[in-house]
């Protein structure tokens, strides 16, 4: 347990045990398989017309949405411009889905279905449509293995959306469950408010929703408070997710390879 | 007197609980599934203890280790300890009715919970004890099917 612990000598043997075990993460994703396949099969037209209609007046709205983003784009872009600030990169998206979750309470891992061919790299971050979900920890050919925010040996750099103040998020082995730590009890963080990724560490790009705060409890003659964050990722529940290329990664996994 | 090889069975019966075990699930059933493998190593070594030890508890610790991505030796020490003490109370344990074993997998499940959370709080893993009792439940439930699997292979074996 000790040579596990504190060295990686024997993390070849989880790439073993990874390869092996492979196919039953696939036989295991069968009934998920023919859930996903029923929803989408066996449905009747007047369902797939009032879903159609649905879809028509979101992307509607979205598109409206979505000029309007443009605009202040264009705007944030000339404001950092005049601030000498550098310029925001858009990142690219791929779409991916998840093939196996890991099956201990403790440990919040997915498998995820593209790998070091689809230019994956560790360190990758991973969202859903929600918000932030992890990032990618081993990437192997055809597969990736994604460490969940919610883990409890994950940390990330968060902000405030409404004033900015930034802190760290960490999990606590509970899939709805973050927390801030070392937070301040004069620090301006009110329940209710809207965490993003900060940028700091440049692991995570900014801006991204990470969670809500729930609770602020302050234990006497405790010199911080517990701050209890509700993660805006559906992490135990979304089966497609996004992995995000920062304009400099492009190809990153790639030339890695 | 030629032993038949129980190999096959045992194989098999590992795969099918590994696959159990690598369903996805979501919401508080990640908490309440039983652990199948153990379930399965238990099974073998009440119904071959002259076969299936504490060794090959470890070795299925192992493989769970791996599968679960804890740290080497976490599922070592449970699957033992568990093992171990299947194996001392196989010799009478065989008289008793099904759901008399059902309880004792109660027990067990609640033994091997409580020391998978002493070695998560040693590496400094939040957890929650509020579950154990559903899961050992779960357990124990799960527990007449493997039982009735187990025992039906050994009738079969010549």
């Amino acid at each position: 347990m000790a040579v596990d612990s504190y060295t990686t000598w024997l993390s070849p043997l989880y790439k073993i045990a990874d390869n092996v075990v492979r196919p039953l993460y696939w036989i295991a994703n069968i009934p998920a398989g023919i859930q996903d396949w029923g929803k989408t099969s066996v449905i009747s037209r007047g369902v797939l017309e009032q879903e159609n209609l649905r879809l028509q007046q979101e992307s509607l709205i979205h598109l409206g949405q979505l000029q309007r983003m443009s605009e202040l784009a264009a705007e944030n872009v000339r404001l950092r411009q005049l601030l000498n600030a550098t310029e925001l990169l858009m990142d690219s998206v791929l779409v991916t889905a998840v093939i196996g979750v890991s099956p201990s309470p403790q440990g919040h891992t997915v498998t995820i279905d593209r790998g070091r061919d689809d230019g994956v790299y560790v360190g990758q971050p991973l969202l859903d449509a929600e918000g932030l979900m992890g990032q990618i920890t081993a990437v192997y050919s055809g597969h990736s293995i994604a460490l969940l925010i919610t883990d409890s040996t994950h940390a990330l750099p968060v902000q405030v959306l409404r004033n900015g103040v930034r802190s760290i998020a960490e999990g606590v082995s509970d899939f709805n469950r973050m927390a801030l730590r070392f937070v301040s009890p004069t620090a301006d963080i009110i329940e209710g408010d809207q965490l993003v990724s900060s940028g700091l560490g440049g692991r995570f790009p900014a801006g991204y929703p990470v969670g809500v705060v729930t609770s602020i409890k302050q234990k006497p003659g405790a010199i911080f408070v517990d701050v209890e964050v509700d993660p805006s990722a559906q992490l135990d529940r979304s089966r497609h997710l996004l992995l995000v290329f920062t304009t400099g990664d492009l190809g990153r996994g790639r030339s890695d390879r | 007197m030629r032993v038949a090889s129980l190999t096959g069975p045992v194989l098999l019966s590992l795969v099918i609980a590994t696959i159990f075990q690598l369903i996805p699930a979501s919401g508080v059933w990640i908490f309440w599934r039983p652990n199948f493998l153990l379930l399965v190593v238990i099974a073998w070594i009440l119904y071959t203890p002259d076969r299936f030890g504490i060794g090959f508890a470890a070795m299925v610790g192992l493989l769970a280790d791996t599968l679960f991505r804890t740290t080497l030796g976490h599922y070592v020490l449970v699957f033992a300890v568990c093992g171990t003490i299947a194996f001392l109370l196989s010799r009478w344990l065989m008289y008793l009715s099904i759901f008399h074993r059902a309880f004792l997998i109660f027990i067990i499940i609640i033994c091997a919970e409580l020391i998978q959370a002493m070695l998560f709080s040693v590496w400094d893993v939040p957890v929650t004890l509020g579950h154990i009792p559903i899961v050992a439940a779960f357990a124990a439930l799960s527990w007449p099917i493997v039982d009735l699997l187990i025992s039906r292979v050994q009738v079969r074996r010549p």
